[in-house]
């Protein structure tokens, strides 16, 4: 395989036509290094299952190019298809097999030959032999992600899609989960396409992560190369009366005051400095809550969509999105 | 073309496994065409043996009817393969499938051919059950063996006709709908439960050309020893294979994934 194991270039998904058109990707640009665990973080809506669906030929290209793996998504899609695995936000198993036949129903799929020891192997990398010969509808939540992953990865595929793995998960079972990609990542050394809307997801599995929004990327990097853009800290402030924003942004220091009723977010140079300065302006019995967030994925999306994740517009509602999505596609 | 022989075993095994590993649905697959057989085949048990032998040329009407019951069973089996189709479809199945090397057209091919032999396990049963109605049976292997391929024939025709009509629904009401539609006109325009030659004109027209008739008249001569007609059997072929073709297109082009 190449260096550059997925690459996306100007691609853009316009579903349906005319007026009742939805374009769900616009002009994306991405190069996913080999060996690489990427995340793609984004709200719902944003665009992340579309550009899984589009890479993996499940549906059509609008305009621009695609490669995975050194095939071209449009015209080697069978190629495309032989070289990598998937694993859903929903767990999709069959529920009337046990995991051995559900490994070898993958292996009929991919065309396997010899097979039978690299599925031991997996079914004891997950730790699933014992359970083995049991159907998976009695199996946890866990174990039916654990067998997902497993099946992805029976074919030794070079690129692995990962559509938010966790989402719905309890704390817990989605802390099993990161281990696993992680490890999954190092024993197998699989390029991992991960798409989240948990930031602290993309910040703990994630080398690089893009920001996608409403079809669009907006920043790309390492974690820390995207905190590097931002040069400054947030000040979340919730006072008990009215200030005179004026003169908040008269401190030294301040870049940005934003005011929703008593709630402020005020974006500083350095939190440290600033912090004493309001407290001498603001009497203490003035302030009911104060938070200083530290430069992170959360305020990197901050920073690029002017809003916080999961705080969705009135337009993006994300409903009346796939509501529109449905109408589109007829 | 290479044939994918690794993904359609796979796929027809899973089709076939899931059938007998779901009790219900086997349960119902039987019981329905036994019923057919229970109820409407008494119904012309009080008529006297010569009025039957004059009307059906069978001393016992379930002996002239038991070849059409399987026949018009073979109707209902397409659209279990619809509904399992749409169920992949609406639990993310069918992604898993077609996110491997595993194409449409393959899909379409396993669940024609799955759904058909679903169909055929009403065979044995149904057999067993005309024995117990005080059925005989004289059949050669080779009528045995005609009948079954007839039946496979028709099965796999209509079976892949359903999938064709319901490739772009994810709708669980689409197939009943489609069934509810195919099935009536298709049943009383074949000579499965009747003899078509009191049919008026149009009715007979259809009956002709209508390929539930083919099965049922090459299951009748072997059931009632009358002189069978092989054409049949070719029929039944055509129509299966074009219907093979149709269904491989139309899937292949226009099968939705979600």
């Amino acid at each position: 395989m190449t260096d550059t194991a997925i690459v996306v270039k100007n691609l853009s998904k316009v579903y349906g036509s005319g007026d009742r058109s939805v374009r769900a990707l616009d002009h994306v640009n991405l190069a996913i290094p080999s060996g690489t665990v990427f995340g793609l973080l984004g709200p719902n809506g944003a665009g992340k299952t579309t550009l899984i669906k589009v890479l993996t030929d499940i549906t059509d290209i609008t305009e621009g190019d695609a490669s995975v793996a050194g095939f071209d998504v449009r015209t080697q899609s069978m190629e495309v298809r032989a070289r990598i695995g998937w694993v859903a936000a929903e767990v999709i198993l069959d529920d009337d097999f046990t995991a051995r036949e559900n490994l070898w129903l993958q292996a009929k799929l991919q065309s396997l030959t010899n097979w039978e020891s690299r599925a031991e192997d997996l079914l004891k990398f997950f730790s699933l032999t014992d359970r083995a010969d049991d159907k998976v509808s009695h199996f946890s939540t866990g174990m039916r992600k654990k067998l997902e992953i497993a099946l992805a990865l029976l074919h030794q595929p070079l690129v692995i899609f990962m559509d938010e793995p966790t989402i719905g998960l309890d704390v817990s079972t989605r802390r099993m989960l990161w281990d696993i990609v992680t490890g999954v990542h190092k024993e197998f050394g699989v390029t991992v396409l991960l798409t989240t809307h948990y930031i602290e997801e993309a910040d703990a599995l994630c080398d690089r992560v893009a920001i996608i929004d409403q079809g669009r990327i907006l920043a790309e990097g390492t974690p820390s190369e995207l905190k590097a853009r931002v040069k400054a800290d947030i000040v979340q402030l919730e006072t008990t009366e009215a200030i005179d924003p004026g003169k908040i942004s008269a401190l030294p220091g301040v870049q940005e005051v934003r005011a929703q009723g008593n709630d402020w977010m005020i974006r500083v140079a350095v939190a440290d400095e600033f912090l004493p300065r309001l407290f001498a302006m603001v009497r203490t019995d003035q302030i009911r809550r104060i938070t200083v967030e530290k430069p992170s994925l959360e305020t990197v999306f901050l920073e690029v969509t002017g809003r916080r994740l999961g705080q969705e517009e009135p337009m993006r509602d994300v409903r009346k999105f796939y509501a529109q999505m449905r109408r589109a596609r007829g | 073309m290479k044939i994918p022989w690794s993904p359609l075993w796979g796929l027809y095994a899973r089709e076939v496994l899931r059938t007998f590993r779901n009790p219900f649905v086997l349960l119902v697959t039987i019981v329905q065409p036994f019923m057919w057989l229970a109820f409407f085949g008494s119904s012309f048990s009080l008529l006297p043996k010569a009025e039957l032998e004059a009307l059906f040329g069978a001393s016992n009407y379930i002996q002239f009817l038991l070849p059409g019951v399987l026949s018009t069973s073979m109707l209902s089996v397409g659209m279990f393969g619809s509904m399992s189709t749409i169920q992949d479809k609406r639990f993310g199945f069918m992604k898993r499938i077609l996110i491997t090397p595993t194409s449409k057209g393959t899909v379409f091919v396993t669940k024609a051919l799955g759904s058909a032999t679903r169909g055929l396990v009403q065979f044995p049963v149904m057999v067993a059950a005309a024995l117990a109605f005080g059925v005989t049976f004289q059949l050669t292997p080779l009528e045995w063996a005609a009948w079954i391929v007839g039946l496979m024939l028709l099965a796999t025709g209509f079976c892949s006709l359903f999938l064709a009509i319901t490739a772009r629904s994810t709708d669980w009401q689409t197939p009943g709908v489609v069934s509810n539609f195919i099935t009536m006109p298709l049943m009383f325009a074949s000579s499965a439960l009747f003899g078509s030659s009191h049919f008026p004109a149009w009715m007979a027209a259809i009956s002709s050309v209508n390929p539930i008739t083919f099965s049922a008249l090459l299951g009748r001569s072997f059931m009632l020893g009358t002189t069978t007609d092989w054409s049949y059997l070719g029929y039944l072929a055509i129509f299966a294979v074009a219907m093979l073709a149709i269904g491989y297109f139309v899937s292949s082009r226009w099968l939705r994934v979600e």
